[in-house]
């Protein structure tokens, strides 16, 4: 296996250190090779920008069908991802993966956990020094439903569209750079397809963040390159889906771990919701019998009038 | 802690799937709610400097070409109401079709020299297969004839109901008829009587009584004609067939042997049309001997 290079050295924020020494191997970045301050300057205008993105795909084990659907579908949506086997996820998950990405040279990763065969949790992660989040996922439709009609070309660039109120705190702005640089494929990948057929929606909605995806049809009068008249106004939208909706509990500074960063106020862990159900539930049979003694009480105290008419049908 | 919290359904519409092979599609709405604390924990963390630092790090730099993210910020106009499905689908959609707009007029202005609409000749793998799309139209299918269908039996329902008003109506109106000829009749012969059964001409009074002098018209509508042989009175006839034709009631059977001049039992049998009338006789393949 051909020696790995250590992705710090690519990173594109050591740009600064660059003036002090100049190191005697051009260094590879995503900017291809740069070989001094002064040179930069001249490239400038031919600067060009590869996006290395590599998504690394895992689950925990133990995932039930309708979320390893949902993954399987994440797979086939993102080219330039690897998917890889089950993750044994007790205990020191945050190393072992850490370690699995460096090993398959990947920059992000997408963890799915499921807990109990009932809760899906989904860590997003830009490794190896990058922030992670994790998120809750509800409300899961794969793209098997048959009523999510419409198809497109696999591996075609996606038209990323974010709702306005991303930009509105650090923290939202913080996740849409991440869903940003991990669901934009890259421009001229192998397994990329030419054109461009499908949106994506990522949409803030009471603090959850909404995922849909939909094929863009037009019955276009115009050539591959240029839209008719009236073609703007005739394009309809289909749903293709997966469909899911992200709800995020912390961002932490490192990859998997790390300080947190940030912590939803308003997240509550499913397991406390079932617990709170089934108190509700039990409380039942004891407000049951609460009231009865109650009412005898109640009878005790405010005894009934002698009714006048009580002995009137008695013979 | 107390969580007085609303209970909030995150997730949307049932969706069911009828077909057996792809199991994986049940629904699933009411299994994943979501409660919302009313007040924030007071333990939170927030840290909007360190959060700010490390998007500074994460970052692609600010001269990256659009072509390369693709990405659009679309405002929301209104607030949308997580429950409420219909709106917020259709906010969903509303963005992501003001997104493609955007995208496309901007694909067309920067010359990018790519074509961007998929040609129709163009044949590649796409994300669902073909195996499946055909179930999806077949379900389609399925839905549009199950519609179609309703409404033909609810146009039928409607037509019948209709039809019997209109049969009412013109019952009605026959009775009427054929009451007022006899009452016209009655009077007629009392005119004459009254005047004292003056010699009648042809052109006298007789023209007053009936309308418009219309003579006594039976209508073109004829009883199928009856077989000679025939005892049933034209009206079940051979012994196969289904149960509610055998079944006459009361009414109907006194009709068919009495009404309208009766069986015609003892009129005439070998006339032109009865020679030609091959009902009572089936009709078989077998040679027949000459």
């Amino acid at each position: 296996m051909a020696k790995k290079r250590k992705h710090s050295e690519t990173k594109v924020a050591e740009n600064e250190n660059k003036e002090e020494t100049a190191p005697e191997r051009p260094e590879r970045t995503l900017f291809g090779f740069k070989t001094s301050p002064e040179d930069v300057k001249e490239n400038d205008s031919t600067l060009f920008f590869r996006n290395k993105e590599k998504v690394l795909v895992t689950c925990s084990r133990r995932i039930s069908f309708r979320y390893r659907h949902l993954m399987l579908n994440l797979v086939d949506l993102l080219p330039h991802c690897k998917k890889d086997n089950k993750v044994e996820s007790k205990g020191s998950k945050g190393t072992d993966l850490n370690e699995l990405v460096e090993l398959r040279s990947c920059s992000s990763c997408f963890f799915f956990e499921c807990r109990k065969g009932k809760d899906l949790y989904l860590w997003m992660a830009k490794c190896p020094n990058g922030p992670s989040v994790k998120f809750l996922v509800n409300a899961v439709h794969t793209m098997e439903e048959l009523k999510l009609t419409g198809n497109h070309l696999k591996g075609s660039r996606p038209i990323l569209t974010f709702s306005a109120n991303f930009d509105k705190s650090p923290h939202w702005k913080l996740l849409k750079e991440m869903i940003t640089q991990i669901f934009a494929i890259p421009k001229d990948h192998r397994k990329s397809k030419p054109y461009h057929d499908h949106v994506y929606v990522f949409s803030i909605a009471d603090d959850h963040i909404w995922f849909r995806n939909y094929q863009i049809s037009t019955d276009h009068t115009g050539t591959a390159q240029k839209l008719g008249r009236g073609d703007l106004e005739n394009m309809t939208l289909i749903e293709v889906g997966p469909r899911f909706c992200l709800n995020p509990i912390k961002i932490f500074s490192g990859s998997f771990g790390g300080p947190t960063l940030y912590e939803n106020p308003f997240y509550v862990s499913p397991n406390t919701i079932r617990s709170m159900e089934k108190r509700q539930k039990a409380g039942k049979y004891a407000k049951k019998v609460k009231a009865k003694t109650r009412k005898k009480m109640h009878e005790l105290e405010n005894p009934l009038e002698v009714d006048e008419f009580a002995d009137m049908w008695k013979e | 802690m107390k969580q007085n919290g609303e209970l909030l359904n995150g997730t949307e519409f049932d969706m069911e799937d009828d077909d057996p092979v792809v199991s994986e599609s049940e629904s699933d709405s009411d299994e994943d709610g979501d409660v919302k604390l009313s007040e924030p924990a007071k333990t939170a963390v927030y840290n909007k400097a360190g959060l700010l630092d490390k998007l500074g790090d994460i970052c692609w730099p600010e001269s990256v070409d659009w072509i390369h993210k693709l990405s659009l910020d679309i405002d929301q106009d209104n607030e949308v109401n997580v429950n409420d499905d219909l709106n917020r689908e259709l906010a969903f959609y509303t963005q992501a079709l003001e997104g493609a707009r955007q995208a496309f007029t901007k694909f067309q202005s920067k010359e990018v020299d790519l074509p961007f609409l998929r040609p129709s000749d163009y044949y590649a793998e796409m994300v669902k297969s073909d195996t499946h799309m055909e179930k999806v139209k077949s379900r389609i299918l399925a839905e549009k004839r199950k519609m179609e269908e309703a409404e033909e039996r609810r146009k039928a329902r409607d037509n019948k109901k209709l039809a019997k008003e209109i049969q009412v109506q013109k019952q009605k109106e026959r009775a009427k008829q054929k009451k007022d000829d006899i009452e016209s009749v009655k009077n007629w012969r009392k005119q004459r009587k009254q005047s004292g059964f003056a010699a009648d001409d042809k052109d006298g009074d007789l023209s007053l009584a009936f309308e418009d002098g219309k003579a006594f018209h039976r209508s073109g509508k004829k009883r199928p004609g009856v077989a000679p042989g025939d005892r049933s009175g034209g009206k079940g006839g051979g012994k196969f067939k289904k149960g509610s034709d055998k079944k006459m009631k009361g009414r109907e059977r006194k009709d068919s042997k009495y009404g309208f001049g009766g069986r015609k039992g003892m009129k005439k049998q070998n006339t032109a049309e009865t020679t030609e009338d091959f009902r009572g006789y089936r009709q078989s393949n077998k040679k027949q001997k000459v």
